[in-house]
C-alpha cells in the first residue's frame, strides 16, 4: 500500500498531460490553418473565451506561488493576486477598447500599424523574448519542485523531463493556442485549487478559523510536531524531539498577519515597496502580450468587454482560494518554513491528511492543477517566443524570401532552442519565489509595453522615436535593475547598496513606468515632425465605435 | 472629431480609474496610518486582510460592470452623432443587446 501511494499523484499528472495533448491534437485537426484558427474562433462565446483567457493567464505563480508567498510572508503578498486580477480593470479601461478597434492584437502589430515603422517592430519583438524568458523561469521552477514533491526526483530532473515533454509537444505542433483546450485548463485549475481545500478545511477548520489562530495569539509562532523531520538546505536532517519547538524561519503571528511584514519591510521602506509592487502588477497585466491577442476572438467590441468582465470574475474567484492554502499551510505544515520550500505548499499540504490514500488523491489533484498551470503558460510562451523568432527575426529580417516550409522548420528549431534555454534558466532560480519572479516579468512589461500601449492609444503627438526610446530605456533599465538584484540577493555579487536603492532595484516599477512615459513625451516633442501624416485617421480608428467599420485587421498572415 | 470622441472616452475611463486607484493606493496608506483599525478582528480575519483578500475582488467586478454599461451607452450615442443616417439601426441593436 505504502509503496504505490506516490504513484497516485503521478497518475493524475500523466492523465492531465495526456488529456491536454490529446485535446490539442483533436482541436488542431478541426482547425486546418492558422487563419482558420483565428476566424473560426471569432464565433467563440463569451463564457468559453473568458475561461480560455483565464486558463492561459493562471500560471504556476497563481497556482503555487501565491499560496506559498502568503504562507511565507502573510498579508503583503495578498497584493499579488489582487493586482493580477485588478490589472484587467486597467486593461479594460485604457487598452482593450482602442486595440480592439484598431485591429492590432500583438504588440509588434500595434507598433508597426500605429507608427508605420517596421523597424520599431524589431524592438517590440525583442521584448517578447525578454519578458518571455522571465516568465518561463518560474514555470520551470514549479515543474522542478512539483516533481520532487511527488516523485522525490532531484530539482533538475523534474525540469529536464517536464521541459522536454512540453517543448517536444510544441515543436511537433501538438499545442497551439486553442480556445477549447485553454478553457478546459481553466476549469481543471479551478477544480484543483478549490475542491481539495474544502476537504482540508473539513479537517483543519475554515479560512476564518485558521486566521483567528493568528489574530487571537499575536505573539505566537507555529510550532513543529514532535517526531517530524526538518532538513534545511545544506544542513543535515534534524528530528524534532521537544514539544512546542517553534518552526525556524517562521515569523510571529502579528508580523505575519499585519501589513508591512517581512516582504515589504525587509529593506526598511515598506510603503515604497508596496506601491512599486502594485504598479508593476497592475500596469504589467495591462500590457501582457499573450493576453491581448485573445480579445480578437470575440465577435465584437461589446462581447470583448463582457469577456473582460467574466475574466475578472473567473480569476477573482480562483484567487480568493489561493491565500486559504497559505493560511492552512502555516498551521498544518510549518516544517516548510524550516526547509524554505514554501513554494510546494499546495502539493505538500494535502499529503498531511490523516488518511494517506485521501492525501495522495488530493495531492494528485493539486499536482495535476499545477501541471495544467505551467503547461498552459509555458506552451503559450513557447509558441509566442518561437513565433517571434521564426516569423519576425528569421522570416522578416534574415530571410525575407524564405518558403513556408523553411519557416515551419525555423519555428521548430526556435522552439527547441528556446525550450533548452528556458530549462537552463530554470535550473538557476531554485531559491527565488515563483510569484516574485512573475512579478518581475510584470515589472519589465509595465515599463515597456504598458507605456507604449497607453500613450500610443491616447496621445496623438507620439512619434515612433519617442515610443521606441521610452520603451527601450524604461524596459531595459528595469531588466538590468532586477537582474542586478537577483545577483545580489543570491550572493553571486557581493556589493553593499543603500537599502533605498535595494528597494528600488528589487521593485523598479515606481520609477520605471514614469521614466518610460516621460522619455516618450520628451523625445516625441523633439521629433514632432515625424508624427505620421495620417495620425488623425489612426486616432479615429482607435476610438470611433466599431460599428462604423473603420478598423483594419492586422492578423491576416 | 476624433479628439472629441477620445476626450469623452478618456473622461469615463479616468473617472472609473480614479475610484479604483483611490481604493488601491488608499489601502496601504490606511494600513500605515491607522494600524489599530486595519488590524481589528473581523470574522476571524483582520479587517484589512478581509478587505484585500476577499472583498476587493467583488468591488472590482462592480467597477468593471459600471464601466461597461456606461461605455456601451456612450458608444451608441457617439455612433448616433457621427452617422445620423444609421442612428435608428444602432439604437435598435442596442436595445436587443440589453
Amino acid at each position: 500500500m505504502e509503496a504505490f501511494l506516490p504513484y497516485i499523484p503521478l497518475t493524475f499528472v500523466i492523465f492531465i498531460v495526456i488529456a491536454t495533448i490529446y485535446l490539442g491534437i483533436w482541436a488542431t485537426k478541426k482547425a486546418k490553418t492558422a487563419s482558420d484558427f483565428f476566424v473560426a474562433s471569432r464565433s467563440v462565446g463569451v463564457g468559453m473565451n473568458a475561461a480560455a483567457i483565464s486558463g492561459e493567464y493562471l500560471s504556476a505563480a497563481s497556482f503555487m506561488g501565491v499560496a506559498a508567498l502568503v504562507m511565507k510572508h502573510g498579508y503583503d503578498p495578498l497584493w499579488y493576486p489582487v493586482c493580477y486580477a485588478a490589472g484587467y480593470l486597467f486593461l479594460l479601461l485604457f487598452i482593450a477598447g482602442p486595440l480592439r478597434r484598431f485591429g492590432a492584437y500583438t504588440i509588434p502589430d500595434f507598433a508597426e500599424g500605429r507608427f508605420d515603422s517596421p523597424g520599431f517592430r524589431k524592438i517590440a519583438v525583442t521584448f517578447v523574448l525578454f519578458i518571455g524568458f522571465f516568465y518561463t523561469m518560474p514555470q520551470m521552477k514549479g515543474a522542478g519542485i512539483t516533481m520532487s514533491q511527488i516523485m522525490g526526483w532531484q530539482y533538475w530532473v523534474g525540469i529536464a523531463v517536464v521541459g522536454s515533454v512540453i517543448t517536444f509537444n510544441v515543436a511537433i505542433g501538438g499545442m497551439k493556442g486553442i480556445t477549447f483546450v485553454q478553457a478546459f485548463q481553466y476549469w481543471a485549475k479551478m477544480f484543483a485549487i478549490s475542491v481539495p481545500v474544502f476537504v482540508l478545511m473539513s479537517v483543519y477548520g475554515g479560512y476564518g478559523t485558521n486566521m483567528a489562530k493568528a489574530v487571537d495569539n499575536p505573539k505566537n509562532v507555529p510550532t513543529l510536531e514532535v517526531g517530524s523531520t526538518i532538513q534545511a538546505p545544506g544542513k543535515p536532517a534534524v528530528v524534532v524531539d521537544q514539544p512546542n519547538t517553534p518552526a525556524p524561519g517562521a515569523q510571529t503571528n502579528d508580523t505575519w498577519m499585519q501589513p508591512f511584514g517581512t516582504l515589504t519591510k525587509k529593506h526598511g521602506y515598506p510603503l515604497l515597496y508596496t506601491y512599486s509592487l502594485i504598479m508593476a502588477l497592475v500596469c504589467g497585466t495591462a500590457g501582457l502580450p499573450h493576453i491581448l491577442v485573445r480579445f480578437y476572438t470575440n465577435p465584437d467590441g461589446r462581447a470583448a468587454k463582457r469577456t473582460t468582465f467574466w475574466v475578472m470574475v473567473l480569476i477573482g474567484v480562483f484567487y480568493i482560494f489561493t491565500p486559504v492554502w497559505g493560511t492552512l499551510g502555516r498551521w498544518a505544515i510549518p516544517e516548510l518554513y524550516a526547509t524554505g520550500k514554501t513554494d510546494a505548499v499546495v502539493i505538500a499540504l494535502p499529503k498531511k491528511h490523516e488518511s494517506p490514500l485521501m492525501g495522495a488523491i488530493l495531492s494528485g489533484i493539486t499536482s495535476a492543477g499545477a501541471f495544467a498551470a505551467f503547461m498552459s503558460t509555458f506552451s503559450g510562451l513557447l509558441v509566442s517566443m518561437s513565433g517571434a523568432l521564426a516569423h519576425d527575426i528569421y522570416g522578416r529580417m534574415l530571410r525575407p524570401n524564405a518558403s513556408p516550409e523553411s519557416r515551419l522548420v525555423a519555428f521548430k528549431v526556435a522552439a527547441v532552442i528556446i525550450g533548452v534555454v528556458a530549462m537552463a534558466l530554470g535550473l538557476l532560480v531554485e531559491q527565488f519565489d515563483i510569484a516574485k519572479m512573475v512579478g518581475w516579468a510584470f515589472a519589465i512589461g509595465a515599463a515597456s509595453y504598458f507605456p507604449l500601449l497607453l500613450m500610443g492609444s491616447w496621445w496623438r503627438g507620439m512619434t515612433r522615436q519617442g515610443a521606441a526610446a521610452g520603451m527601450l530605456i524604461g524596459g531595459v533599465l528595469s531588466l538590468i535593475a532586477i537582474v542586478l538584484f537577483m545577483f545580489i540577493d543570491s550572493k553571486v555579487l557581493q556589493i553593499k547598496l543603500h537599502p533605498l536603492v535595494l528597494t528600488l532595484i528589487e521593485q523598479p516599477a515606481i520609477w520605471g513606468v514614469p521614466l518610460s512615459i516621460i522619455i516618450m513625451i520628451v523625445v516625441s516633442k523633439m521629433t514632432a515632425r515625424s508624427i505620421p501624416a495620417d495620425v488623425d485617421m489612426k486616432m479615429l480608428r482607435l476610438h470611433a465605435p466599431e460599428e462604423m467599420g473603420l478598423s483594419k485587421n492586422y492578423i491576416e498572415h | 472629431m476624433a479628439s472629441a470622441v477620445m476626450r469623452r472616452q478618456l473622461a469615463l475611463s479616468v473617472q472609473v480609474a480614479a475610484v479604483f486607484l483611490i481604493m488601491l493606493f488608499g489601502l496601504p496608506l490606511f494600513n500605515y496610518f491607522f494600524p489599530e483599525l486595519a488590524n481589528r478582528k473581523m470574522f476571524g480575519f483582520t479587517a484589512s486582510w478581509f478587505f484585500l483578500g476577499v472583498l476587493f475582488y467583488p468591488l472590482t467586478w462592480v467597477l468593471s460592470w459600471y464601466f461597461i454599461a456606461r461605455s456601451n451607452a456612450m458608444e451608441n450615442d457617439i455612433a448616433r452623432t457621427l452617422e445620423r443616417g444609421e442612428a435608428r439601426h444602432e439604437q435598435h441593436e442596442a436595445g436587443e443587446h440589453q
